[in-house]
């Protein structure tokens, strides 16, 4: 019987007073990859950036619980360092602020969280290297600004492999196969599949049936609406991709 | 007026740091080569309330003649720095190049102004003037005049300008990996003004390098 790592519980949000979270319920084990799949505007998005503390959103009820803990109450920093992370549907460009001293920066304060000494830079530069490779990134990337003049696939490369360095026992994907080619889409997939381990979980986040062919879900979720409407293994997601969201909704109402 | 006349072929380097004016007048002669930098980054705890003036004018009155002019201030508090440049391009074949950058909290105030003069005769001339200034509260103020004078029309000229504020959505994605929102502004405004500072030549490094060093110090 694995832990549970993340309860949501009856979760509403809103957006510039606009509701789009309305009453989400969702447990996460260790070990588990959800999926959440919906059509636009269904709140998927808006549920990542709630989890992870986007200041532009407001929880207007509901309780979320990490390990426990509840984490609407933590900083955006404390969620990451207590392990949510999040590959952006839309990675930000940050001129003049190399990768190398971001990651630094991010990963030392990790540790000083948990307790543990920085790393030196030696040790550093090693780790990056290894990670580098699992996402098949260049080293040149290190000196570059982060995310700045990287194409579209090197930037969500980019996000997993920045999840690679963190080791976050929540992942979330937010649409991470978008504007991928075939050859990144499977790259960035054997990165996440990687990095699964019995203690983390993932939820992945996505319009299409062709990530989850990499990305094996235990759940498929359906949000719509601001709710999950259903919930099923696998196989839901191919009904999905045949039958469209549109049936479902419909067959609901 | 302090009038330096750069002679044919020479290269003239100054770095004016927290001086309370600077008062430089130039005049460069055919192949001649100057760099300035005009840095105010007070200390917190020296603060002057009086505004502080700096003016740089160059002149290139002979061909192929490159001219680099540089100016960073970073204030708090009520202090306020005035920046004038003028660059004159008397003849053509030149270049020029400005960066120009502030960066200003609680109730400082800046004000730039930029004269840019290519003269009817200076064709194939360069010239570049970018202004861009940062806002760390509601109540900073920046004025910002850019004054562009071209009557030659073979030249290539370029200038911009531009006020804002820190960059909400790198703030979060920053803290989304862990960094403290404090570090993450540190790291925004450090690469802001590092800009300007990496530009510093080698003849001046120790500078350089005591600025890079200290400026996660002065970002509150």
């Amino acid at each position: 019987m694995s832990n549970v790592l993340l309860e949501i519980k009856n979760l509403h949000a809103s957006i510039a007073g606009k509701e789009i979270l309305r009453g989400v319920n969702l447990t996460i084990n260790e070990g588990e990859v959800h999926a959440i799949m919906g059509p636009n505007g269904a709140g998927k998005s808006t549920l990542s950036a709630v989890l992870t503390g986007n200041p532009a959103y407001e929880v207007t009820a509901g309780e979320v619980y990490l390990k426990g803990k509840d984490l609407l109450a933590m900083e955006p920093e404390v969620r990451a360092r207590a392990g949510v992370f999040l590959s952006f549907q839309y990675p930000v460009e940050i001129p003049g602020v190399s990768m190398t001293n971001f990651m630094r920066t991010a990963l030392n304060e990790k540790r000083a969280y948990e307790g543990k000494e920085p790393l030196s830079a030696k040790e550093f530069i090693t780790l990056m290297r290894e990670k580098k490779k699992l996402l098949e990134l260049p080293d040149k990337l290190n000196n570059r600004s982060v995310n700045e003049g990287f194409s579209g696939g090197e930037k969500k490369k980019n996000e997993i492999f920045q999840m690679a360095m963190l080791q976050p026992c929540l992942a979330i994907l937010d649409e991470t196969d978008s504007g991928l080619d075939i050859d990144a889409l499977r790259i960035v997939a054997e990165g996440v599949n990687r990095l699964k381990t019995p203690e983390n979980a993932a939820i992945v986040i996505t319009h299409y049936q062709r990530l989850l062919d990499y990305i094996v879900p235990d759940f498929v979720h359906v949000l719509a609406d601001g709710q999950i409407v259903k919930t099923g293994d696998k196989t839901l997601a191919l009904e999905l991709e045949e039958k469209g969201y549109e049936s479902l909704t419909q067959t609901l109402s | 007026m302090n009038e330096v006349i750069i002679h044919k072929g020479e290269c003239f380097e100054r770095v004016f740091l927290n001086e309370p004016e600077v008062n430089l007048h130039i005049v460069q002669e055919e192949g001649s080569r100057v760099k300035i930098h005009v840095i105010n980054v007070p200390k917190d705890d020296v603060q002057c309330t009086k505004e502080v003036l700096n003016t740089v004018s160059v002149e290139q009155r002979g061909e192929g003649c490159e001219t680099e002019i540089y100016a960073l201030a970073f204030l708090h508090g009520n202090e306020q720095v005035r920046t004038e440049t003028h660059v004159t391009h008397a003849v053509g074949g030149g270049v020029s190049n400005q960066l120009v950058k502030f960066v200003l909290d609680d109730e400082a105030r800046g004000h730039f102004i930029g004269d840019l003069r290519i003269v009817p005769d200076a064709q194939k001339t360069e010239a570049h003037q970018t202004n861009r200034n940062l806002l760390l509260s509601e109540t900073a103020t920046m004025r910002t005049q850019p004054q562009l004078e071209i009557y030659a029309d073979d030249v290539q000229a370029t200038h911009g300008a531009g006020t804002g504020q820190l960059d909400e959505s790198a703030l979060f994605y920053m803290q989304q990996r862990g960094v403290g929102r404090q570090k993450a502004r540190q790291l925004l405004i450090g690469a802001f003004m590092k800009e300007v500072i990496e530009t510093i030549g080698d003849g001046y490094s120790a500078v350089r390098e005591q600025l890079l060093d200290s400026i996660d110090g002065v970002i509150k």
